[in-house]
């Protein structure tokens, strides 16, 4: 049996990205800050909705909601960022589904659907850890049925999670997963390397190059964009760009971790 | 100064990660793709690590036994090993896991990856020791089809190749040759497939049904569509036994010698090094029983693959020299 101070541990880094991302909507919101993008407010409700759920998974003490009602938010959810990833690929074509802004919290909603789903309880459980779930079985802990698909979902989750790690500590940091370079329009002129360094995952930074920079950075490989000329200088403080990436990764981990232990 | 105009300092800083031959602007820097994929096997390990099985008396238990066999001088450490774990099991296992999820995040953080490779290293050998029984390679019970040399050598391995410096001079023809240079990479590669030749004709493996029961036995606590897998492949190999590792000995013996061969004829030996990865990661070692809740990591194949990818030859330079070298994995995508 998992020691349950180590489902505590998980659970209050979830409650920590609940409470981040819920400042991140409070500190984004309209009358506070009127040149963000409504829309992007999406990730942060997934974010905060996730961390929610999944502490509550993790020690039952905090769970919130029924279970039945959590798989209806992320059915929600999971068809939501599929017409976001779907809005993307017309856009930048396969990338937006290796790698697009919106994919990780595709696979991470379809994720938390496919835990509530196909959750069950072995025979002759009690209430325990992870009693949270619909099934809570030997040891506290429910299964998963369909073990294949939750592997698949683990290795994704890591794969993004991995990934987001590389590109928070790389080059151009400040530019990946920009909150306001999320709604840019494709356009003509290159602002050039910001979407080659990047990669998959990464939007475009919202910087403005200097011309001698140019020179330096790497060519565009995605359809080029451009940001809103009038883009604020967004991402300081709860809203650093950074930070939705740091509540992602945490995220990442966890679920991996929650999908293997009920493997 | 704008974020590109940084990203541009860095990437004309000499001396850093990556920064260094064979790092051309424009192309995807393998090597730092291939530093990730370990990281995501070193995560996948941690995650695996706190699987409810392993704060069992089981897991102690499944440490103890890879004592059995073995000399005395590797088994008693195992042993005491084992009983220590089983008697802090929870503390114990939850720190294995945690450095080993520590291991994964620290090679995919640009800043740490050199801290995370170098205790990688370490940790593989440990765990290569106290936790595999040295893979079982002493005790003449391994087959190249169940893991041996023991997976996490092969972490250790990898970690050495993948190595972010660049010798001097000549530019590598693979990526596992930029730290240790093309003989000692090729040397090492051919030290290991050669080796998984040699277990595959051992008198264990050459029996009749020795493979046939090897693949059979995997079907334990697998769903079903892969237990019936793994049943239909071992009726294949049933009562073949010394053909299959005659042949299994020969493919190997090929892939060795691979690495030594024009880049085209090494491409196909490489390739043929990933299939034959991809078929023991399925029907020999079941995913690595990751299904069954009870597995400490993925097993053998994915790095046996990963390792060839860090084989592939280097396209031929026809382009004049890079005019500017960039940060590793800058142009990753």
């Amino acid at each position: 049996m998992i020691p349950s101070w180590i489902l505590d541990i998980f659970a209050a880094v979830m409650l920590v990205v609940a409470a981040v991302s819920a400042a991140r909507l409070v500190a984004a919101s309209p009358r506070r800050h009127r040149t963000r993008p409504a829309a992007l407010a999406d990730i942060d409700v997934a974010h905060l909705l996730m961390a929610i759920a999944m502490a509550g998974m993790l020690v039952p003490g905090l769970r919130t909601l029924p279970d039945g009602v959590w798989e209806v938010v992320f059915a929600l959810m999971t068809a939501w960022f599929a017409y976001r990833v779907a809005q993307d690929a017309q856009v930048s074509g396969a990338r937006a589904l290796a790698g697009g802004r919106c994919a990780p919290h595709l696979i991470h909603a379809g994720a938390m659907l496919y835990m509530f789903a196909a959750v069950s309880a072995p025979a002759g459980h009690g209430p325990g850890r992870m009693g949270g779930m619909p099934g809570g079985g030997m040891s506290g802990m429910g299964t998963l049925e369909l073990p294949f698909l939750a592997l698949l979902f683990a290795l994704v989750l890591v794969g993004y999670t991995i990934w987001d790690l590389d590109q928070l500590s790389g080059p151009g940091t400040s530019g990946h997963y920009s909150v306001a370079a999320a709604r840019v329009t494709p356009a003509g002129p290159v602002l050039a390397g910001v979407g080659a360094a990047a990669g998959p995952g990464a939007t475009a930074s919202v910087a403005v190059a200097e011309p001698a920079t140019v020179v330096v950075a790497e060519p565009a490989e995605e359809t080029p964009v451009v940001p809103p000329a009038s883009a604020p200088a967004d991402g300081t403080g709860v809203l650093a760009p950074w930070v939705a990436t740091g509540c992602r990764i945490a995220m990442g981990v966890t679920m991996a971790f929650m999908l293997v232990i009920m493997i | 100064m704008s974020e590109i105009a940084a990203a541009g300092v860095r990437a004309a800083r000499p001396g850093r990660l990556g920064a260094g031959a064979g790092v051309a602007r424009g192309a995807p820097d393998v090597r730092r793709l291939l530093q990730l994929a370990l990281a995501g096997l070193w995560l996948l390990d941690g995650v695996l690590q706190y699987q409810a099985f392993m704060f069992s008396k089981g897991f102690s238990d499944m440490l103890a036994d890879s004592a059995s066999g073995n000399p005395g001088v590797v088994a008693r450490p195992i042993t005491w090993d084992a009983a220590l774990v089983g008697h802090h099991l929870a503390a114990l296992n939850a720190i294995f896991a945690t450095i080993q999820l520590l291991i994964g995040i620290g090679i995919a953080w640009r800043p740490t990856v050199r801290v995370a490779l170098a205790t990688s290293v370490a940790w593989s050998l440990g765990v290569w020791w106290f936790g595999e029984g040295l893979g079982m390679v002493l005790t003449g019970d391994v087959s190249p089809v169940n893991g041996a040399p023991g997976a996490v050598i092969l972490y250790a391995l990898l970690a050495v190749l993948l190595w972010p410096s660049d010798r001097p001079g000549r530019l590598a023809p693979f990526v596992a040759a930029r730290a240790v240079g093309a003989p000692v990479a090729r040397a090492l590669w051919l030290v290991l497939w050669l080796g998984l030749a040699y277990f595959a004709l051992l008198p264990g493996n050459r029996a009749p049904q020795a493979l046939h029961d090897m693949i059979a036995g995997m079907t334990d606590g697998e769903p079903g569509w892969l237990a019936a897998l793994d049943r239909g492949a071992a009726s294949v190999v049933a009562h073949q036994g010394l053909a299959a590792s005659i042949v299994l000995a020969a493919v190997l013996v090929i892939v060795a010698a691979g690495v030594y061969l024009p880049a085209p004829a090494a491409r196909g030996t490489l390739v043929l090094a990933i299939v034959l990865a991809a078929m023991i990661w399925v029907f020999g070692e079941a995913f690595g029983e990751i299904m069954t809740g009870g597995a400490t990591d993925p097993n053998s194949g994915p790095l046996l693959a990963l390792l060839a990818l860090a084989y592939w030859p280097a396209p031929a330079r026809t382009t004049p020299a890079p005019v500017a070298v960039v940060e590793e994995g800058a142009a990753a995508s």
